[in-house]
């Protein structure tokens, strides 16, 4: 890196031009001189900046050192290049796989609602037909079809959201769409930039045409869909215009585009689906009366965010299905995110993809998660693990979850043994972990809470099962709400939730023989209460005691199996493998803070220049300080205006190191100027520090400039870090 | 600020309106008022230090000493940079990710990131937008990215037909359709990629909604990656949820290398030059010695008026000279110019030059009004003279 003295100068074109190729791809770079010369700004050299500094990640030095080192070295790079692409790899694929369960799990969530629409949309296009079928040829004429007024209505169907924030529903009204249109509706989506006042409705029937025509003619109007509906294999089906965000449109705009609409609908079929984030009164506030009349409503609503929280943390964090996972302080840190940042699903999944790339940045050996999603995996380790060059191997055994427990480490078998334990031990521990949720269902314990409980490694510390009146403490919180839930169950929800665990604990032998057991005498005893008890269980436990033992021998069965199986991996060796950990990382990345950020740089600036000058512990602001920064500390003293003249002398003052008050007044210093005639350059100096700082002051937004009226206060904006 | 949508947040970021200003400034005002009384005489001590006080040099001395500013902690700077260096591996694994990278913190970025891609994106087309200029033409650089792609799919293709006016036709192309060309260009291999590299992505030329809306846009093109830095301590209120997480999908990098900006600064005016009134005098000065001298005495009486009112009747109707007979004739204008179309042709010459302006009395009456503080004012007269 250049030091910024030796810059490029400030007129230098790479500065002043709006934009430019800094260089071409080594794909492209090989792209033929005469095309590249078509371009506006490629052909002149732009790599100027010194590339000369301390080791750079990509291109292979090419030294002059001895030749064994420099292969060593050579060896060296391309193994961290390869194990880089590898982990590269390993992202993709353990993330596509994350990403696909996610969009099935959320599909699959909808697909009630998209049926309905589907079934909407079939409905309404078979009542327009039965109005009146008009030929191709009608259609195509340029006028609309008149008939009464009745048909001229738009079925519309206004799907009810509940999301206060909408960017959830990107997706679903995104999958909306698909499954329309691979069941054969013509589909188009209009979004809230294209209903706006700028695009106007012209704008917007064109962005309509140009996704259902391949062609679109430079007359975008009526006709040219007409005639594009009249083909023969566009007419038999309905065009569905998906609207996703109602409230952000512009009303006039939707409006003209109903009315437009509207008198067409019987020639060329379109419906509206508009989402709504708020309630039903959305399009009455948004809408003409006269737009309002002409469309024939009906109203859908989505699925809650909760259940969609439950069943994603189910397919992808409990399940071990991926091959990645979090640790507790991650659990916690994301359950947080999501509960006090935004309460988006779409900022969850983000914010866990975040910690996946991270983790495969950070993680050596994370590569080895790949093994997870391979069928023979314990061959996949061995293989990876035969291959791993020394220092990855050494790094491997060095691993603190390893030399926690010292007895097993020797072999070079073990991180593959220790691996595929991980893997049977995270099955038996999600299998539970779905029992517990199954039960904690029934109470409204949510899985997201129960899951950062479970990856707790504190809970493998306080194994030792509890009085039978106590509680662990807030560690095991929502697991003994859940468990508890069981002491409450009716017995058809009982018998119920057995059949569910049986399904989940398939493999755990012991246990679900257990089950059935309990299963079996559900069975009995309900056959001898049937008859005669059709109360829930609450109220027959005041009356005899017949099912209170089942449920408790239920739920110290649960309670038995969480203790013996739930046991966090971060309790467990290699666990970093495939655990990411580093929650600090994650929050930084993810949530960036310039506002206090940069306010902390300028005002500690030390902790980032580590230079030895400014190190004088008491006095706050010295002159050896970046100016930007002394101006700035100086700045803390004011409210939030500051008067820059005071500014200016305290900031002369510390440059000069002089504590005493100069307090220069207008009228006496003429003569004084002119006899320190040889201060004036250093003067002139500090003018222009206190310039340069107050010009980056505000480029970071700090500071506003004095408006005309008083020159001489300038505004601070934010105030304290 | 608290956020507050977009526009709101676009207006939060500029560099303070005037409009905001006078609200927020119209109670403060008042208590300015009264501080300047003379009545409060401790606290004038401390409030009544301006601008004018100060010995301010030349413009163009200072310019010529920001120039020559000697760096400060130079060595601590570059090794801070240099520290950087061991994350670019990082970053780029990022950027393949699919994550876009933001880095924030005190100091240029310029430079590191510019050495992060020419040192580290070898395999991509970087593109470097620089975001501080005063204005940029966003869809130059989407068709510039067109092409690139354009060429490259041609080049592999080996296909020669039709190449001139598909070229051609971006730039006369809508930024949705050239968008949408960009979204259909998916690579066997993954190699071609293009990296836009954006140094201030909340510089003021790309502040607007709509800008925010096509580079959000362009960032989810599956093969364009972004990498662009910010200053502005607002600027996250650029985007909404639906850029951040679904669109941009930013990775933050807290990066502070307190490297002067240099480039950055250059478009902001200099506070004790332009904003201070040196240079105003100045250039009054140079106008008015320009005119005839019935003209500077007219606008000598104008001036003494203004002065002697200020101190007469307070802060803002001194400042008020009422265009007329009563005032003129007050004045002995007409008398001493002989006539009223004489003195309205100086007074005309003075508005052209900006020595004068016109303002709304609060009665309603328009009233002429020397654009200078007092001091400087003066100043001036005595210059003048």
């Amino acid at each position: 890196m250049a030091a910024p003295s030796g810059e490029a100068p400030l007129t230098a074109a790479t500065n002043i031009e709006p934009f430019y190729v800094l260089h071409k791809g080594a794909g492209a770079s090989s792209a033929s001189s005469s095309s590249a010369s078509s371009l506006p700004t490629s052909g002149r050299a732009r790599r100027r900046i010194d590339v000369s500094g301390t080791a750079s990640p990509s291109p292979k030095p090419v030294g002059k050192r001895c030749r064994g080192e420099a292969a060593a070295a050579d060896d060296d790079d391309g193994d961290a290049e390869a194990y880089e692409r590898l982990r590269l790899e390993a992202f993709r694929r353990v993330w596509s796989k994350i990403q696909s369960t996610i969009d099935e799990v959320l599909r699959g969530i909808s697909l009630k609602l998209f049926d309905q629409v589907l079934q909407w949309a079939h409905e309404s296009f078979s009542a327009v037909r039965s109005v009146v079928r008009p030929s191709a040829a009608q259609v195509r004429q340029p006028y609309p079809l008149l008939t009464d007024v009745i048909c001229r209505k738009i079925p519309t169907a206004f799907v009810l959201t509940k999301n206060a924030e909408f960017v959830d529903d990107i997706t679903t009204f995104r999958d909306l769409a698909e499954h329309l249109g691979s069941n054969g509706c013509h589909l188009a989506k209009l979004s809230a930039t294209e209903l706006s006042e700028k695009h106007g409705v012209s704008g917007c029937f064109r962005s309509l045409l140009r996704q259902l025509l391949s062609d679109v003619p430079d007359v975008a109007d009526m006709f040219a869909l007409a005639s594009w509906y009249s083909a023969e294999e566009n007419y038999d089906q309905p065009i569905i215009v998906v609207i996703d965000d109602l409230e952000q449109c512009s009303g006039d705009v939707l409006g003209e585009l109903v009315m437009m609409l509207s008198e067409w609908v019987i020639k060329i079929p379109i419906f509206f689906v508009m989402g709504i984030a708020t309630t039903i009164d959305a399009p009455r506030k948004l809408l003409s009366s006269e737009a309002l009349q002409r469309l024939e409503p009906c109203k859908l609503t989505l699925g809650s965010a909760t259940d969609r929280m439950n069943a994603l943390v189910e397919a992808i964090l409990v399940k071990p299905c991926t091959g990645f996972c979090i640790s507790h302080e991650v659990a916690v840190f994301l359950r947080n995110y999501f509960f006090k940042h935004d309460g988006t699903i779409t900022s969850f999944i983000s914010a866990l993809k975040l910690a996946c790339s991270k983790h495969f940045s950070i993680e050596p050996l994370s590569f080895l998660c790949m093994g997870m999603l391979e069928e023979d995996c314990e061959n996949f380790w061995r293989n990876k693990f035969d291959a791993l060059p020394q220092v990855l191997r050494k790094y491997a055994s060095g691993l603190p979850s390893c030399t926690r427990e010292k007895d097993s480490i020797k072999s070079s078998n073990n991180m593959v043994e220790g691996l595929s334990e991980l893997m049977k031990i995270q099955k038996d521990w999600s299998s539970v972990l779905l029992c517990l949720y199954e039960a904690g269902r029934h109470g409204k314990v949510q899985l997201l809470d129960i899951f950062c409980e479970a990856v707790n490694p504190e809970l493998q510390t306080q194994k030792i099962p509890n009085p039978p009146t106590g509680k662990s403490g807030s560690i095991r919180r929502f697991i003994d709400q859940a468990i508890d839930t069981i002491r409450y169950l009716p017995v058809e929800t009982l018998f119920h939730l057995l059949e569910v665990w049986s399904i989940h604990l398939k493999g755990m032998d012991k246990i679900s023989d257990k089950v059935k057991e309990l299963q079996s005498t559900t069975i009995s005893t309900d056959a001898v209460r049937i008859t005669k008890d059709k109360w829930p269980r609450r109220s027959t436990n005041s009356t005899g005691n017949t099912t209170a033992p089942l449920n408790d021998k239920v739920a110290m069965l649960l309670d038995d199996v969480t203790r013996k199986f739930l046991v966090p991996f971060e309790c467990l060796p290699f666990h970093e493998i495939i655990c990411f950990k580093n929650v600090s990382i994650l929050q930084s990345a993810l949530i960036g803070n310039p506002r206090r950020m940069v306010q902390l740089d300028l005002l500690k600036p030390r902790k980032h220049l580590r230079c030895s000058c400014c190190r004088k512990s008491g006095v706050a602001v010295l002159a050896s300080m970046h100016d930007t920064s002394i101006m700035c500390n100086l700045a803390q003293e004011y409210g939030d205006v500051i008067n820059l003249h005071d500014w200016y002398l305290s900031f002369d003052g510390i440059i000069n190191s002089t504590h005493s008050k100069v307090k220069r007044k207008p009228h006496t210093s003429p003569s004084k100027k002119k006899s320190k005639s040889i201060a004036a350059e250093s003067e002139a100096m500090v003018q222009a520090r206190f310039c340069r700082a107050v010009t980056e002051l505000q480029i970071t937004g700090l500071l506003r400039m004095p408006s005309k009226r008083r020159p001489d206060l300038v505004q601070r904006i934010a105030f304290g870090p | 600020m608290a956020p507050r949508g977009g526009h709101a947040a676009a207006a939060g970021v500029s560099s303070g309106s005037e409009d905001d200003d006078e609200e927020a400034g119209f109670s403060r005002n008042y208590f300015l008022a009264k501080e300047k009384e003379p009545s409060s005489g401790k606290k004038r001590a401390r409030a009544a230090g301006k601008l004018a006080d100060l010995n301010l040099v030349d413009e163009q001395v200072l310019r010529a000493s920001l120039a020559e500013i000697p760096p400060k902690h130079e060595s601590e700077v570059e090794a801070l940079t240099r520290s950087y260096k061991n994350q670019y591996s990082n970053w780029l694994f990022e950027l393949r990710c699919g994550f876009s990278l933001l880095m924030y913190g005190f100091g240029s970025k310029k430079l590191l990131l510019e050495d992060f891609a020419s040192t580290t994106l070898t395999d991509f087309t970087v593109i470097v937008i620089n975001g501080y200029l005063p204005s940029i033409n966003l869809k130059q650089v989407i068709v510039t990215i067109a092409e690139i792609f354009w060429e490259q799919t041609k080049l592999k293709r080996k296909c020669q037909t039709a190449t001139r006016p598909q070229l051609q036709s971006f730039g006369s192309q809508s930024i949705d359709d050239i968008i949408s060309f960009l979204n259909n260009q998916i690579s066997d291999n993954g190699d071609d990629n293009v990296c836009l590299l954006i140094h201030n992505i909340d510089g003021p030329a790309l502040r607007d909604a709509e800008s925010q809306q096509y580079l959000a846009r362009l960032s989810c093109c599956p093969q364009v990656h972004v990498v662009a830095s910010v200053d502005h301590v607002n600027a996250p209120l650029l985007w909404d949820k639906k850029m951040v997480h679904t669109q941009f999908k930013w990775s933050w990098y807290h990066v502070p290398t307190f490297a002067p900006y240099k480039v950055e600064g250059v478009f902001y005016p200099l506070i004790l030059a332009s904003g201070g009134y040196a240079q105003t005098t100045k250039t009054a000065l140079v106008v008015l010695q320009s005119l005839t001298p019935n003209a500077q005495s007219v606008f000598r009486v104008l001036a003494e008026y203004q002065l002697a009112n200020e101190k007469e009747e307070g802060k803002f109707v001194v400042y008020l000279i009422y265009i007329g007979f009563p005032v003129a004739n007050k004045l002995n204008l007409i008398t001493l110019f002989a006539s009223q179309v004489t003195l309205n042709s100086h007074l005309t010459e003075f508005k052209d030059h900006d020595l004068v302006k016109i303002r709304k009395h609060s009665d309603g009456q328009d009233c002429l009004h020397i654009p200078l503080v007092s001091d400087a004012l003066e100043k001036l007269l005595q210059e003048l003279a």
